[in-house]
């Protein structure tokens, strides 16, 4: 059975009167202590530390959750979100046991979309699949981001742990398309932030509508993976769903040459997304196990989805891209721009998975593990960072998957290398890649989000001291009884 | 790696749950259309109840983690084993979650036994050779009413919820096959197993697979045909799984009335003027692929006006009763039917037909505890209630 690292958390309370207590607050059905029932959320897809949490509760409104935060905070007892639990980075790992609050099953619900401003207000269990069948069915005018993710992947938990989607190019960080936040603090309180922060009592549904222009405090909660207090309500915003879309892909020869394409692609303003991801990336989508870059074959390749009103403003983006692309032909770099659809039709429709999102992606679901350097990067440190990555790669004898985006028409770059493998049997050579993998990335300037612990502790050294005494001085005013996801950052 | 114990009948399946799964989640909902499809799961909530949690179960008692005990018990048994998981999972072993649950439950048995009154099902087979607990019937009966020869080319296998809970579906297939003139025959049938395999209680199972094989060769059946979902499922997949092989074709009955209507040998003499919603059951769909034969067959029967419920073909909400569930866990199988009967509401139909014994008692049960006043029919009741020439 794998051990949390801290079992003297029931120092000021009996588990047996914590387990009465969170029954009385979500009824006997909605608890449970079993071995087996907490044994799945113990561990994650990556190769981070397993530990058993104690309980596992399913919530159903606000009210619980801010008695449970009255009482953990009393009590000391660690609160650890979850939503659907296809987490990266340990990310619902409970570092030090306590009680796991499952948002997937109860709290799901879409509470209100608002049309004229174009947002959506949700609770945390809401999922990517959830939100686009919604939106098909009701709102097809409008649509949301989707990432490279499982459809069940949660929304809100994507968001404030700044993921990214595909219209990342156009928008950046799900993170800076955040309208509101409702939060229940330390102690108690329930906190409306953003544009819903008038009104004492509820919120108008239909005052989700901005993040600005008051204090920003939506930042003591983003990015801060649970460690300040617990999202119930978030509201995020949707765009016009435009009725033209087509997806190119552009092929790259030479290892490095990509990152001039993305980021010159990114320029021209016109694409919502640039995806690039290793030739043996592709080659694992079309059902090859543990492909092989030949000599000859192209390098990169990269999706460039574009979306357009009329016909005429698809062609004039398609010419802007046109443009670029020969441009950087005359450069000397060897590209080729080809649709997807026809390139996908051709080769295999397996490839398509990548086009209807939110979907499995098939080369991300083939073995029992998967783990990855997920970080934000400096876009002129691309160029070193490929060779580097792939050498490593090669060094383990894995084929190199690099994934990479291009965000904010280029203002930043997303580096992620990714790690397929068989759990149990390969964490360790697993865990010693990731390692060597972070070290060169971290030391390229790149800045690791969904971040494991292993890899805070790495950060932390690189930091500057200012930067970690405020972090550690806010963590400490928000939760003084380190009751919320405590471990998170070396916390 | 962890050993598995080679007398383990599910072993290869075992040994599946550590390398694949990253827990996704794409096996809890319908896949694309996001509709709720597991029963399991959203019953009881907890991961522990859906796909990717059992196959972490696995790892944890394979690998030490987890220590049986009694609380292991309705996470493995609670499952009707419907399949749905299966047609959402897009990764590699997404056709063998089904095995893999199956395998864990032998693992169980072993261990904790199986759940609460799922013993009946092998203790009774013991005693009568039926999971219902019926003095077993050799079918002699059967065969002098019927006149029906000791040898024939075909052999009805008629499973022991026909035989033994639904007589009105097996009498209608055997006037059908009476009427098709074709040349067939009863065996002294045994249970096929397929309660017992879902259950995870596998100890007789090969022994009734090697019996009933020796009884439809020695009425020297070349085809056999069965109007049960969960009969057609395990005489073609599961006595290959389990190394019992054969000579002869395996059919469901409504194979034969398909392929009446195609040879234009079945004409219908009368209509049936009703609207019929059609639950796909798990046995014959999602784990036979077989989904728009019995709608091509209804659709052609003159006045019947079929309509589809919302969640239909390889994302149909299951009936309750597959999987053990019915007799492990009786209250909830029946709210399972009960949901798919709401669903049916909607659709406005008045018959609800399906191809499977045991999909009809669960439909039925809860038709009646609830108060949905629908018929539930099997197809080969439909088809009997009509004025029907064939052609030979």
């Amino acid at each position: 059975m794998t051990e949390t690292k801290q079992r003297n958390i029931y120092e000021k309370v009996s588990k047996e009167e914590v387990e009465e207590t969170l029954i009385a607050i979500f009824g006997s059905e909605s608890v449970t202590k079993k071995a087996v029932d907490l044994y799945p959320y113990s561990y994650d897809m990556t190769e981070c530390e397993a530990h058993m949490p104690d309980f596992i509760v399913l919530p159903e409104n606000v009210d619980q959750l801010v008695k449970l935060v009255n009482f953990c905070n009393t009590n000391a007892l660690p609160i650890v979100p979850y939503i659907s639990g296809n987490n990266v980075g340990g990310l619902t790992i409970p570092e030090n046991g306590g009680i796991i609050v499952d948002f997937g099953k109860k709290m799901n619900m879409i509470l209100h979309v608002n049309e004229n401003m174009m947002y959506a207000l949700l609770e945390p269990g809401v999922t990517f699949g959830q939100l686009q069948k919604h939106l098909e069915e009701n709102y097809p005018h409008l649509r949301y981001s989707y990432p490279f993710a499982p459809p069940y992947a949660g929304v809100v938990g994507n968001a404030i742990l700044s993921g990214m989607n595909n219209m990342s190019c156009k928008l950046g960080s799900m993170g800076d398309s955040i309208n509101g936040l409702e939060v229940i603090t330390a102690d108690g309180t329930i906190a409306r932030i953003g544009s819903c922060f008038y009104g004492e009592d509820k919120s108008d549904k239909d005052s989700w509508w901005s993040r600005y222009p008051m204090p920003d405090l939506m930042g003591l909660f983003i990015n801060w993976q649970g460690m300040t207090g617990l999202v119930t309500k978030c509201a995020v915003q949707l765009w016009p769903n435009p009725p033209i879309k087509k997806t190119y892909l552009a092929v790259v020869f030479g290892l490095t040459d990509i990152a001039a394409v993305m980021r010159e692609v990114g320029r021209t303003e016109v694409v919502d997304d640039i995806s690039a991801v290793s030739i043996e990336v592709i080659k694992m989508t079309v059902e090859l196990p543990e492909p092989i870059k030949k000599e000859g074959e192209p390098d990169f390749a990269a999706l460039f989805p574009i979306s357009a009103k009329t016909e005429n403003q698809m062609r004039a983006k398609k010419e802007i891209l046109d443009l670029t692309i020969n441009k950087l032909k005359d450069q000397g770099i060897k590209v080729i721009l080809a649709d997807v659809d026809e390139f996908s039709k051709l080769f295999n429709l397996r490839v398509r998975c990548y086009l209807d999102l939110p979907a499995a992606l098939l080369s991300l679901v083939e073995y029992s593990g998967l783990t990855w350097f997920g970080s934000y990067a400096p876009t002129h440190k691309i160029e070193e960072l490929i060779p580097k990555v792939n050498a490593l790669f090669l060094k383990y004898k894995l084929p190199p998957f690099i994934y990479m985006k291009i965000m904010k028409y280029s203002h930043y770059g997303i580096f992620r290398p990714i790690i397929r493998y068989k759990k149990f049997q390969e964490d360790e050579k697993v865990h010693k890649l990731l390692t060597e993998i972070t070290e060169v990335c971290i030391k390229e300037g790149c800045i690791p989000y969904k971040t494991p612990v292993w890899m805070t502790e790495k950060m932390r050294k690189h930091i500057n001291p200012g930067w970690l005494k405020l972090f550690e001085k806010v963590k400490k005013c928000m939760d003084p009884n380190n009751i919320f996801n405590p471990g998170r950052w070396n916390t | 790696m962890v050993e598995v114990d080679n007398s383990l009948l599910g072993k290869e399946f075992l040994e599946m749950a550590f390398d694949r799964c990253i827990k996704c989640s794409t096996c809890k909902y319908g896949y694309k259309n996001f509709e709720k499809i597991c029963p399991s799961g959203e019953k009881f909530l907890f991961e522990s109840y859906w796909a990717s949690g059992r196959i972490r179960i696995i790892r944890g008692v394979l690998s030490g983690d987890l220590e049986w005990s009694d609380d292991l018990k309705d996470p493995i048994f609670a499952c009707t084993t419907c399949g749905a998981c299966m047609d959402s999972c897009q990764a590699p072993h997404a056709d063998y979650i089904v095995d893999m649950i199956e395998a864990l439950r032998e693992l169980a048995v072993r261990h904790i036994g199986p759940a609460d009154k799922q013993e009946f099902l092998v203790s009774r087979c013991e005693e009568n050779c039926n999971p219902y607990g019926k003095e077993n019937s050799d079918n002699e009966e059967l065969k002098k009413i019927y006149n029906l020869p000791d040898k024939a080319e075909w052999v009805y296998f008629i499973g022991c919820t026909s035989n033994y809970r639904q007589q009105s579906l097996r009498d209608a297939t055997l006037r059908f096959l009476k009427k098709t003139g074709i040349d067939f025959t009863l065996i002294d049938e045994h249970c096929c197993t397929s309660p017992m395999i879902r259950t995870g209680q596998v100890s007789i199972v090969k022994e009734y697979m090697q019996y009933n094989i020796d009884q439809i060769q020695k009425a020297g059946a070349k085809k056999v045909i069965t109007s049960c979902a969960g009969c057609y499922r395990t005489l073609i997949k599961d006595f290959e799984k389990f190394g019992e092989h054969y000579d002869f074709e395996v059919f469901h009955s409504l194979e034969l009335v398909k392929q009446l209507l195609d040879e234009g040998k079945l004409k219908f003499k009368s209509s049936y003027n009703k609207t019929v919603t059609y639950h796909d059951p798990c046995h014959l769909g999602r784990h036979m692929g077989i989904y728009e034969l019995p709608r091509e067959i209804y659709k052609q029967i003159p006045g019947l006006h079929l309509v589809e419920m919302k969640r239909n073909r390889n994302f149909a909400w299951c009936c309750g009763a597959g999987g053990g569930v019915k007799i492990g866990y009786p209250e909830w199988s029946v709210e399972i039917s009960r949901d798919r009967l709401a669903e049916a509401k909607e659709t406005g139909a008045s018959i609800v037909t399906s191809t499977c014994p045991f999909c009809k008692t669960n439909l039925s049960d809860a038709n009646e505890k609830f108060d949905f006043e629908f018929q539930i029919l099997d197809l080969m009741e439909i088809l009997d209630q009509l004025d029907i020439e064939i052609l030979n």
